[in-house]
């Protein structure tokens, strides 16, 4: 299992278009950016709706249930910060409620080799300071047998 | 079809040295590669009067200092004192092959005669994709803190998705990277002339972020390419024979910044790209006597050969096995042993070989009746263009 608690994971700055994603994150709740005029969700957020270009947009919860849509595993230790921790699985996913928004992760508490396209994925949050949590992801129970 | 089909032809072409460290200011690299073309049309330089370029350095967390890691339309001005400049432009969103046709269009336009394009390529000291950062700002934020540093891996992650839908195994690669291997010791230009790669090698090689391999990774080098565009009329003047340009296309295909992964984006890309180029140029998948396809990473060849229209999603691996790809096949491919074999220089020397073959100068690697000739410039998701060279201007 990849062990990160060596990893110094880069800190993410939010700007105007993300702050809320982060500010939901903070409390434990995944919320992506969502068209109030045709109601497609959206990841990462953008000014406008990519499907209507409406700039009536606002976050949502979604229950951060979801697919791998893809992965990698990473055996590169270019980057240091990360380099503790290879082999790791760096993961996309697409969640149920939000077809067509893909969300970065790592897959935490698996093995490596258990990323596999597909593979069903819950929503966990790692603490990384004071203002900011990292949404993450593990196997859904089904998953894990 | 295109009203200016073989309007606009590629004539000369020069290269540098291809070396792995930086030995010496790229500025000297791109003169060397922009002279060599220069001459091997039979021009002077004080012939030139339209200089373009894409300088960007693809390393991430190394400055750009002009003439040192990156030549500019500006450093090419102050090398070169055109007493006749007429025109210049560099380009932001589809990388270099961008540059070639801003210069088709500049000589359409009739504001140049003589367009001289090159690519200069640096390696840096230390860590190419150098990310020391404490924190992750713009489109990183949603990738960085996972460990996602590089192009390779937002390629690698699509290559998953692509593998694991089709049921395809990462082995079938090994052909390509050997097949392009063989090619580039028919090009002595190339960083991995004299070195061969058996299928052995491939297989045995260390993962680098999976499913890439080492041999999935172009080298980063130094060095530079560069071409003389111009019409096709006064191209017959000219010493070599001219490879006609008979269509292009870009990628049209939206991009949201920080979105990685999503294999129906490289697909989209490559489609609009390659739609407008059979439009334009008439011909179809099927006319292509040879092809040249970007492969930064190898699986930027699985999404060219299938969002081009060369053979059906899914079936890429399968396709480029048997022969097919090689010098006598059906599609001889990446014939200077693409950017696996030359080192990173981008699409440029793409564009060069697909026009050498075009005009018969492609010497030891040269492919027979090479009248049609494809160019898949860049990786088609971001920065994809794509091009037809013709043997005949028809």
């Amino acid at each position: 299992m990849s062990d990160w608690s060596q990893v110094t994971r880069p800190i993410p700055v939010p700007n105007e278009w993300t702050r809320p994603f982060w500010k939901a994150a903070k409390r434990g709740v995944l919320a992506l950016q969502r068209c109030q005029s045709c109601g497609h969700f959206q990841h990462p957020p953008y000014a406008t709706c990519t499907q209507c270009v409406s700039t009536d947009l606002k976050f949502e919860p979604v229950q951060g249930r979801g697919a791998i849509y893809a992965y990698t595993i990473m055996y590169h230790t270019g980057d240091k910060r990360f380099a503790s921790a290879v082999p790791y699985a760096s993961i996309i996913v697409e969640l149920d409620e939000a077809p067509g928004a893909l969300l970065a992760g790592n897959l935490l508490g698996a093995e490596y080799t258990d990323a596999k396209v597909g593979r069903r994925v819950e929503i966990v949050f790692e603490k990384l300071n004071d203002d900011i949590t990292l949404p993450q992801f593990r196997l859904a129970a089904t998953e894990r047998g | 079809m295109w009203e200016n089909r073989c309007k606009v032809a590629l004539s000369g072409v020069g290269f540098s040295k291809v070396t792995r460290s930086a030995d010496i200011p790229l500025a000297a690299h791109a003169l060397v590669a922009v002279k060599e073309a220069v001459a091997d049309s039979g021009l002077r330089i004080e012939d030139i009067d339209g200089l373009a370029t894409y300088p960007e350095l693809p390393a991430t967390g190394h400055a750009e200092v002009d003439g040192i890691s990156i030549v500019s339309v500006n450093c090419m001005m102050a090398m070169l004192k055109l007493p006749n400049l007429a025109w210049h432009i560099q380009v932001g969103t589809v990388n270099i092959g961008g540059a070639v046709q801003q210069a088709a269009n500049a000589l359409l336009a009739g504001v140049c005669n003589y367009a001289v394009v090159w690519r200069a390529m640096h390696n840096p000291r230390g860590t190419y994709q150098n990310l020391p950062g404490q924190y992750a700002a713009g489109a990183a934020q949603f990738t960085a803190p996972y460990g996602f540093g590089g192009p390779g891996q937002g390629m690698a992650v699509a290559y998953t998705r692509w593998l694991e839908r089709h049921g395809q195994s990462r082995e079938k690669m090994a052909t390509l990277a050997v097949t392009q291997r063989q090619h580039t010791q028919h090009n002595p230009h190339a960083y991995f002339y004299g070195t061969p790669l058996s299928r052995e090698d491939y297989l045995a090689s260390r993962m680098v972020a999976y499913p890439f391999c080492l041999f999935d990774c172009d080298i980063p080098v130094q060095g530079a390419v560069a071409i003389v565009l111009t019409t096709a009329e006064r191209a017959r003047d000219l010493k070599p024979r001219p490879a006609y340009l008979a269509g292009y296309g870009q990628r049209l295909h939206f991009e949201v910044a920080g979105r990685i992964g999503s294999l129906a984006d490289y697909m989209e890309g490559g489609r609009s790209s390659a739609k407008l180029t059979w439009e334009r140029s008439g011909f179809g998948p099927a006319d292509v006597d040879v092809a040249q396809i970007y492969d930064g990473f190898s699986a930027s060849v699985i999404y060219g050969l299938e969002s081009y229209g060369f053979c059906k999603e899914g079936e890429a691996l399968d396709f480029i096995q048997d022969g097919r790809i090689e010098l006598d096949g059906d599609l001889p491919l990446n014939t200077f042993g693409g950017s696996l074999g030359t080192g990173r220089i981008h699409g440029l020397w793409h564009i060069i070989e697909g026009a050498l073959q075009a005009s018969g100068r492609a010497g030891s690697r040269q492919v027979k009746d090479a009248n049609v000739s494809f160019v898949g410039a860049s990786a088609p998701i971001v920065t994809g263009t794509t091009f037809i060279f013709s043997r005949e201007p028809y």
